[in-house]
C-alpha cells in the first residue's frame, strides 16, 4: 500500500491529465488503487520501478490507452485481455519475469514499440501463434532473453526499423531478416552466431541513421578479421561471391554451435522466483 | 419641256453656277434642279457624265470612274471596284463571288465561314482541318499541319523548315532556340532564331526544368538555372517563387514536403517534426516527447543520458539496473570503444 501513489492517483483523477505517472511508488498491485482502471481517458500509464507481480485481465478497461510502461517490475504473466488495447502504440514490459507472451498477443492494431528487454522469452511455446501479425511494428526490443533462433515469419514486421537481439542465444539469423528494408538499427551483440545471412549486406545499416552491432560473437574467422575494420567492411564482404560460398557451406556442413553461457544468464534478476 | 417655257426665264438660274439661263440654250433638268449643260458635270473631274449615267454622294455627282475611285470599296481577291453587294470579312472587302472557302472554293458569303490559322474555311473543310490536325501544330506560314516537333516563334508555330540559323545559315530543325532580347535591345525587339550549336556557344543560361533559355530572372540552385517559375518542389511541382527550398539527392522541396518525405519523425509520435527537434542515438524527438525510455520521465537536451541498446535512459534508471547488466554495458561500451577489439 502506497500513499504516495494514492495521493497521485487522485490528483490525476481530479485534474482530469491524461497522462499519469506512477513510477516508484512501491505499488505491489493495482488493486490497491481503485479507481485506476476505470480511468478511460488516459493515454499513458507508468508503472516503472514498482513491485507488481501480475496486470489484471481489467487493463483493457483503458480503451484510451497508448503508452503503457511496466519496466522493472516482477511480472510473470500478462493477461490475454492486453492485446485489446485497440490504441497503444508503445508497450514496455521490460526487466520482469516473463517466460511467454500470452495467447493472442499479436492482435494489437497499432503496436509500433514493443520492449520485451530482460524476461525469460524464447521462441516456441514463449510466444503465441499469431506473434509475427504485428505489422505495424516499428521497433522490437528483444535483448536479454533466450532466443536461439528468430522465426523466419520475422520478415511479416515489414515496418520494422529497430531489431534488438542482444544477449540472447541465437545461433542463426535467418535469410528473412535481409527481407526487412527499412531496417536500420541490427543489435546482435552477445550470442552465439558464427555467420550472417549474405542478404543482410543489402539493409541500409551503415548510414547516418543506422547502426549495426556484431561484438561478442563467435564469428568465423572471415567475418571477425572484417569486424576488426570495423562493421562497413562486415557488409561489403557479406555481399561478395566468395562470402556465399563460406556461409552456404557453413550451414549445410551443421557444425555444433558454440555453448550457452548459463553463468552469466543464471545472474539475471529475472531468473530469481523468491524475492528474499 | 412646257413647264419650263410657262416659267420665267430670267427667274431660273444654274444650280451649279447661279447664273441665268440663253433663250435657246440647252438646259439641263435633274430631279427639279436645272444646270447649263457645261455645268453638269463630274464633281471630280469636270467632264460630262458618260452615257448620263452619276453617282451622288453628299450632294455632289460624280462619274462612275470617279466614284469608284473614291468611294466604292476594292475586292480583296481580284482586286476590282466592288458595285452591289459588299462582303465585310478577314479585315476585307469582297465581292460575294471573290469570298470562297481557302480550301474548297465555295462562296462563302450566304453559308458563313471559319477563320483558321489566318484562312476562311467553310465548315465541313474547317472540320476536316481540324481533325487532320488533332493534337498537331498549324504552321503560321504555309498553314499546313506540322508534323513533328514545331519551332515556335514569336508566339506561334511554324515548321523548322522555313528559318535559318541567324548566325550560321544553316536550314533549322525543331531544337533551335528563339532569343528574345540581346544586350542592348528590349525584350521582343529582337527576335531571332540559332541553331542548338551556335545558340550554345551564345551563352545564355538554359532552364534545368524546359531546356529552354532564360530571358528573364534566373534562379541558379542545385547546380543549373531555373526560370523562376520552373525551380518547383520535386513533390508538389509549386514553385518557390523564391521561398525557402530544401535538397536532397539533386531535387528540390518545399519545406511542407521536405518534411513529410525526409523529415524527422519523433520516435515516441512516429509524427513529422516541424518544431525544434532533439536528436540522439541516430533518433530524433518532438522536444515534450523525448523521455528516459524505461520511466517516461521528460527529458531536455541538456540532461545528461544513459544509452541502453540506443534509447535514452535516466541516471536513475541506470542506476537501478541490476549490477550484472551494468557490468555487461560496461564491457561492451569498452570492446565498443575500441573499435570492435575484444579484451586481451
Amino acid at each position: 500500500m502506497s500513499k504516495a501513489a494514492k495521493k497521485t492517483l487522485e490528483e490525476a483523477i481530479q485534474s482530469g491529465n491524461p497522462e499519469l505517472d506512477l513510477q516508484d511508488k512501491q505499488i505491489m498491485s493495482l488493486e490497491e488503487l481503485p479507481g485506476l482502471l476505470s480511468l478511460e481517458n488516459i493515454t499513458r500509464l507508468t508503472l516503472t520501478h514498482n513491485r507488481l507481480t501480475m496486470v489484471p485481465p481489467a487493463i483493457a478497461n483503458l480503451v484510451n490507452l497508448e503508452i503503457l510502461n511496466l519496466f522493472n517490475n516482477i511480472i510473470e504473466e500478462l493477461p490475454t485481455s492486453i492485446s485489446s488495447l485497440n490504441k497503444l502504440r508503445i508497450l514496455n514490459v521490460g526487466m520482469n519475469r516473463l517466460d511467454a507472451l500470452p495467447r493472442g498477443f499479436g492482435s494489437f492494431p497499432v503496436l509500433e514499440v514493443l520492449d520485451i528487454t530482460y524476461n525469460n522469452i524464447s521462441e516456441g511455446d514463449s510466444l503465441p501463434g499469431n506473434f509475427f501479425m504485428l505489422e505495424s511494428l516499428r521497433a522490437l526490443y528483444m535483448g536479454d532473453n533466450d532466443f536461439e533462433v528468430l522465426s523466419p515469419e520475422i520478415r511479416n514486421f515489414k515496418n520494422l526499423q529497430i531489431l534488438c537481439l542482444r544477449d540472447n542465444d541465437l545461433v542463426t539469423l535467418p535469410r528473412e531478416v535481409g527481407e526487412l528494408t527499412r531496417l536500420r538499427e541490427l543489435h546482435l551483440q552477445g550470442n552465439r552466431l558464427e555467420v550472417l545471412p549474405p542478404e543482410i549486406g543489402h539493409l541500409d545499416l551503415l548510414g547516418n541513421r543506422s547502426c549495426l552491432r556484431l561484438d561478442g560473437n563467435p564469428w568465423v574467422p572471415m567475418i571477425e578479421d572484417q569486424l576488426l575494420l570495423g562493421p562497413s567492411h562486415v557488409m561489403d564482404m557479406l555481399r561478395n561471391e566468395s562470402y556465399k560460398f563460406v556461409y552456404q557451406r557453413h550451414i549445410t556442413t551443421g557444425s555444433k554451435p558454440p555453448p550457452k553461457n548459463y553463468d552469466a544468464k543464471n545472474r539475471k534478476i529475472s531468473r530469481k522466483r523468491d524475492n528474499a | 419641256m412646257p413647264g419650263l417655257h410657262s416659267m420665267s426665264l430670267g427667274s431660273m438660274t444654274c444650280t451649279r453656277c447661279g447664273e441665268s439661263f440663253e433663250p435657246q440654250e440647252k438646259i439641263v433638268n435633274s430631279n427639279g434642279q436645272l444646270w447649263h449643260t457645261q455645268c453638269f458635270v463630274c464633281a471630280q473631274c469636270f467632264r460630262a457624265f458618260p452615257d448620263d449615267i452619276f453617282y451622288e454622294f453628299e450632294g455632289r455627282k460624280y462619274c462612275e470612274h470617279d466614284f469608284q475611285v473614291l468611294f466604292a470599296p476594292c475586292c480583296g481577291k481580284c482586286n476590282e471596284f466592288i458595285i452591289g453587294r459588299v462582303i465585310k470579312a478577314m479585315n476585307s472587302n469582297w465581292h460575294p463571288k471573290c469570298f470562297t472557302c481557302e480550301l474548297c472554293c465555295k462562296e462563302l458569303a450566304d453559308l458563313g465561314f471559319i477563320r483558321n490559322a489566318g484562312r476562311a474555311l467553310c465548315h465541313e473543310c474547317n472540320a476536316r482541318v481540324k481533325a487532320e490536325s488533332q493534337g498537331k501544330y498549324m504552321c503560321h506560314k504555309c498553314h499546313s499541319t506540322i508534323d513533328g516537333q514545331p519551332l515556335r516563334w514569336r508566339g506561334d508555330t511554324f515548321h523548322p523548315y522555313h528559318f535559318n540559323c541567324a548566325s550560321c545559315g544553316n536550314e533549322l530543325t525543331a531544337d533551335a532556340r528563339e532569343v528574345k532580347s540581346r544586350p542592348g535591345y528590349t525584350a521582343n525587339d529582337m527576335n531571332e532564331l540559332y541553331c542548338l550549336r551556335c545558340h550554345d556557344k551564345m551563352g545564355i543560361p538554359i532552364c534545368g526544368a524546359c531546356r529552354r533559355p532564360i530571358e528573364e530572372r534566373v534562379v541558379t540552385a542545385l547546380g543549373k538555372h531555373w526560370h523562376v517559375e520552373h525551380f518547383v518542389c520535386a513533390k508538389c511541382e509549386k514553385p518557390f517563387m523564391g521561398n525557402r527550398h530544401y535538397e536532397r539527392k539533386g531535387l528540390a522541396y518545399c519545406e511542407t514536403h521536405y518534411h513529410e518525405l525526409f523529415g524527422n519523425l519523433c520516435f515516441v509520435c512516429n509524427a513529422v517534426i516541424y518544431g525544434d527537434v532533439v536528436m540522439a542515438l541516430n533518433k530524433a524527438w518532438c522536444i515534450h516527447h523525448f523521455a528516459c525510455a524505461l520511466c517516461d520521465t521528460k527529458m531536455t537536451q541538456k540532461t545528461k543520458f544513459f544509452e541502453f541498446d540506443q534509447k535514452p535512459i535516466c541516471k536513475k534508471c541506470y542506476e537501478r539496473f541490476p549490477q550484472e547488466l551494468k557490468k555487461r554495458l560496461k564491457k561492451q561500451h569498452e570492446v565498443q570503444a575500441r573499435g570492435g577489439k575484444p579484451l586481451p
